[in-house]
């Protein structure tokens, strides 16, 4: 379980939950309005948007999940801010080969994703799977 | 932080004012969204005024992730901010109902779509209750058809709660109801054909109707003699 290295700090999620970049940015979003406020949850800004994608209110549970561990081989990298420079040494960082944000849909894996977030077939029938992720996101500090 | 294009303290640009809250139209992350700010009754205790507008807003995020997992259509919801009391949404793009049956009203009927649309008003609240969800605010006003895909979209879950009473679910119904014949009676009986589509896809349909008709009585009498 990692999600924020020291040095580049950057947030490192399980890919194959990700069918789309939107919950990210929604996660993003929320973690940034909590550093702002100097209410964040986790110990990093970055660590609190992995927290925030999972939707869930369990730390450790979250960044355990949503987070990657050493024999996850599909990893979707995300800095907030980032200059050139530090974009080369989270590629670095990462042994592998970097792929298209476009190809997340196809790689998602959408039965880990419905069993995660809990999203019943009446839901999918009415909305797309990032739609139902983002709100989950947002609505998880009100449930 | 702010979610707006326009300023610090701005929530973007105000679209609608009502008697709970503010309308605003922003962006977030690049799509184009609704803010909704609940605002504070300064007639209130401060604290306490704070402790029950959060309370609100969470009450109506909850509603709405529920009444999506019951499949019903609602926005998506962006974000919850408890210290804005604000509440962020995707925007519909189309037109409200109320505005729908209206133009039906003054330019003639499309007696297809309003047959669409009503189906789709009863199959909605049908799965809202079924599932234990009160909207407390059916009106045509809180309704809007989707442009390009004509499905029905409902909003502002900020007076909606949970109940299986058939009470409720009638008194619901009864809102709604009041809204279409003081507003729309030039559109003929949607009601009837509102309520045939709920029957259809409610599985507890009788027990709301029986009480449907109590509470009619109920309204209509006006002096209560006794």
């Amino acid at each position: 379980m990692q999600s924020a290295k020291m040095e580049p700090e950057v947030a490192l999620l399980n890919a194959s939950l990700v069918p789309d970049i939107f919950p990210v940015l929604a996660a993003a979003h929320k973690a940034l309005v909590s550093k702002s406020r100097e209410s964040l949850t986790t110990r990093t800004l970055h660590s609190e948007l992995v927290y925030n994608y999972a939707a869930s209110k369990h730390i450790s549970e979250s960044l355990k999940r949503c987070g990657i561990s050493d024999q996850m081989s599909y990893i979707l990298a995300v800095r907030f801010n980032a200059s050139d420079d530090e974009m080369t040494s989270v590629t670095n960082l990462i042994n592998g080969k970097e792929i298209d944000l476009e190809e997340l849909e196809p790689r998602s894996n959408r039965d880990q994703i419905l069993k995660h977030f809990k999203i019943p077939p009446q839901e999918l029938a009415i909305s797309s799977l990032s739609d139902a992720i983002t709100c989950r996101i947002a609505a998880r500090d009100a449930l | 932080m702010d979610t707006c294009q326009t300023g610090q303290a701005e929530l973007g640009l105000l679209i609608k004012q009502g008697a709970e809250a503010r309308v605003y139209l922003s962006s977030f992350v690049g799509r184009k969204c609704i803010v909704k700010e609940r605002f504070s009754k300064k007639y209130r205790h401060p604290i306490l005024d704070s402790k029950l507008t959060v309370k609100r807003l969470n009450a109506e995020a909850r509603c709405m992730t529920k009444a999506r997992k019951l499949g019903v259509v609602t926005p998506v919801l962006y974000g919850v901010d408890p210290v804005l009391h604000t509440l962020t949404f995707e925007f519909i793009e189309g037109h409200a109902v109320k505005d729908i049956l209206l133009e039906f009203g003054s330019n003639g009927i499309v007696e297809e779509r309003l047959n669409d649309i009503a189906a789709q008003i009863g199959i909605a609240i049908a799965k809202l209750h079924d599932g234990g969800l009160v909207h407390g605010d059916l009106t045509t006003s809180n309704m809007i058809v989707k442009e390009g895909t004509n499905q029905l979209v409902l909003i502002d879950f900020g007076l909606s709660f949970t109940s299986t009473l058939p009470e409720d679910k009638a008194v619901d119904l009864y809102v709604l109801e009041r809204a279409l014949l003081s507003m729309h009676s030039s559109c003929g009986d949607v009601m009837e054909k509102i309520l045939a589509a709920y029957r259809k896809s409610s599985k507890q349909w009788s027990a709301t109707m029986n009480k449907l008709a109590q509470v009619r009585q109920r309204g209509r009498k006006r002096t209560m003699v006794g």
